[in-house]
């Protein structure tokens, strides 16, 4: 298992576009990769999840993943969570 | 039999009734047998791709990156969430439920959650969802056999709600007329209506049982009323009507190039009254030389969130691009009384028409104040733009926000932002503000009289309170004597005016108003072409004629008399 904690940058956190963007890069990997925030977990792949997490700028989370390519998916899903305006 | 309504979208319809059942769905609560349960997945599965498809086609009719573009956009993106569908799928597999309830249950689940959380932006897309469950819900019962691409005969439209995205799928050239049970004159789908000049009426409680598809019925959106199953007799009436109508809107349409002056050639500048961008593309429909009133509170309406300063920017830099140099008057926020928006608080006064509205709400929340001028300063680089404060009585407020304004040219350069001068006028809307007027004159380029509000604080009467027409007038001899101290006033200091109440739109009174020696008139969008003819039916000597006699006019009912007298 391989897990990253990254703080959100974007302005207007991550909203439904930058969501999107989120999910088709996790769905690239085959792995299981979870978003957790203050306690609650939800798939990366699913953005009917992720929304309810309440990623506003400024605030942590956490990325893990477990599976084939875990390490790759924690980084590049990571990298994007912090690019992403 | 018949309802009635508000009247969104003016003309007379006849067709038969067709009820769209996108909304009210009834759903079945008893569990499914397990034999069933792969056929209920499969439905889910339908439904899904059938919603998807639908959106895709409405997406290819919108404009991209419009408001519901994006929107649109949104619910796509969660249809084709994998996940989600299996969790429904999950749900009807365990729990032997059928779609719907699954799909109420899990999107009902989210919409809470997101409605919990501390974002605006989100708490909003909270009702999205559930629409879009409400939507799903329709399809697993069926509503996708309405194909109306397969319509032949003239239809009328009934439904609870209609998004601008179903308005859109509509084939308009079999759709008559529209009645909805919800939404109002500014809603998004009025507009659309007006835009297609399909006659509509919302707001309209009817039973949809006394109504079976396929019924005659008459949509006299001239008066508001809905009538099932028309009489022979009611049928030929409003034929008539509807002819006299389209004539008449054929015959105006025919003044739209021609110049707004008297028959004797004395010029007025007509100017609209717009909410929106999609009024702003209509100007040139109507032939409307310019915006006399921008109300910046329309683009809040539907909105959780207030716009920062660069949304606010982007929106007044797009309208000036289309209004291409014309005449362009912003007003700056004008909150309180009737006008509650749902992104700012909101505020509990005994007497809401005599508390903290228009600019009294500006100056309490200067920040608010300084994002809007802000963003108009950065747009004004664009073209030319007319500023004019709400609700103003005291050159004390003038000063003061005149110092706000400099404070923000100020940021602006020192945020290295490039802006433009702005004419700055007021709208004079109190006694006050006309007993003020001197002192407040020589910081102006213009003046916009507003009359409706002028009236009721003049006469001391409650606009909204329906047993107060007696003492709210639409034209009383006290009003007509503030207008006219207001007018040389501000002539005797070469100052522009307007008039942008609704006064302006009879075309028996806008005559009257011209002899009194206005400049501009603003009106609505659907009025322009009406006031037009009005003017270049008439002499400037004639018009003289008659605001001399109607200032020597005492009693309300002699005003009126005299008026309508004038023209028959």
């Amino acid at each position: 298992m391989h897990e990253k904690i990254v703080t959100i940058t974007a302005k207007h956190g991550i909203h439904t576009r930058p969501a999107a963007l989120l999910v088709k890069k996790a769905k690239s990997f085959d792995c299981d990769i979870v978003v957790e925030c203050d306690g609650k977990q939800a798939s990366a792949k699913s953005l009917f999840k992720l929304q309810t997490l309440g990623l506003y700028q400024g605030v942590t989370v956490k990325v893990i993943a477990q599976g084939a390519q875990a390490e790759q998916a924690v980084e590049e899903v990571s990298e994007l969570l912090i690019t992403l305006s | 039999m018949s309802v009635t309504g508000i009247v969104v979208s003016s003309g007379i319809a006849f067709g038969q009734a067709l009820h769209l059942n996108l909304h009210h769905q009834k759903i079945d609560y008893r569990l499914i047998p397990q034999t069933k349960v792969a056929a209920e997945i499969s439905t889910l599965n339908k439904a899904f791709k059938q919603q998807t498809q639908y959106l895709h086609q409405c997406l290819q009719l919108l404009e991209t990156g419009s408001e519901h573009f994006e929107l649109i956009e949104a619910d796509l993106m969660i249809l084709e969430d994998d996940d989600l569908i299996e969790e429904i799928a999950q749900a009807i597999r365990q729990l032997q439920i059928s779609a719907a309830v699954a799909i109420e249950r899990i999107f009902s689940h989210q919409s809470s959650e997101l409605a919990q959380l501390d974002d605006p932006y989100l708490a909003n897309r909270a009702q999205d969802i559930l629409c879009l469950a409400s939507r799903l819900i329709a399809r697993l019962n069926g509503a996708q056999h309405l194909d109306l691409s397969q319509l032949k005969v003239d239809t009328v439209i009934f439904a609870h709600d209609l998004t601008p995205a179903e308005f859109a799928m509509l084939p308009l050239e079999h759709i008559s007329g529209l009645v909805l049970e919800t939404g109002g004159i500014t809603s998004h789908t009025a507009i659309l209506a007006r835009s297609a000049g399909i006659p509509a009426v919302l707001s309209c409680k009817y039973d949809a049982k006394q109504i079976a598809n396929g019924t005659p019925v008459v949509l006299n959106a001239l008066q508001g009323e809905v009538i099932i199953a028309p009489t022979q007799e009611v049928n030929s009436q409003l034929e008539e009507l509807k002819q006299q109508d389209e004539q008449r809107k054929k015959q105006l349409l025919t003044l739209r190039d021609l110049p707004v002056q008297t028959k004797d050639g004395h010029k007025v500048a007509l100017l609209a009254n717009v909410g929106s961008l999609n009024e702003i593309s209509h100007l040139a429909d109507v032939g409307a030389e310019g915006i006399g009133l921008f109300r910046t509170e329309f683009m809040l309406m539907n909105t959780q969130t207030l716009p920062d300063e660069k949304t606010q920017y982007q929106f007044y830099s797009d309208s000036l691009h289309l209004m291409s140099g014309k005449v362009f008057t912003i007003r700056t926020l004008d909150v309180g009384a009737d006008k509650e928006l749902p992104c700012l608080p909101s505020i509990i006064e005994d007497n809401p028409a005599l508390g903290l509205r228009g600019v009294r709400y500006s100056l309490a929340n200067p920040e608010l104040f300084m994002t809007q001028v802000k963003a108009i300063l950065r747009a004004a680089n664009h073209g030319p733009v007319r500023l004019m404060f709400p609700m103003i009585n005291q050159v004390e407020e003038l000063e003061q926000l005149f110092s706000y304004i400099e404070q923000c040219k100020a940021k602006l350069i020192e945020e290295e932002k490039g802006f433009g001068e702005l004419s700055y006028g007021i709208v004079v809307e109190t006694p006050a503000a006309v007993l003020n007027l001197a002192s407040m004159l020589p910081y102006l380029d213009f003046i916009s009289i507003g009359t409706n509000d002028l009236s009721q604080y003049t006469m001391a009467a409650d606009r909204s309170n329906p047993s107060l027409t007696m003492q709210y007038p639409s034209l009383s001899p006290a009003v007509l004597q503030l207008v006219k101290n207001t007018i040389e006033l501000a002539k005797s200091h070469k100052i522009t005016v307007s008039l942008c109440g609704e006064l302006a739109s009879s075309p028996k009174v806008a005559p009257l108003l011209v002899g009194m020696g206005i400049d501009e008139l603003s009106v609505n969008l659907s009025s322009i072409l009406e006031v037009k003819s009005a003017l270049r039916d008439i002499s400037y000597q004639k018009c003289l004629a008659l605001s001399k006699h109607a200032l020597t006019l005492t009693r309300i009912n002699e005003l009126d008399d005299y008026l309508n007298g004038q023209y028959s």
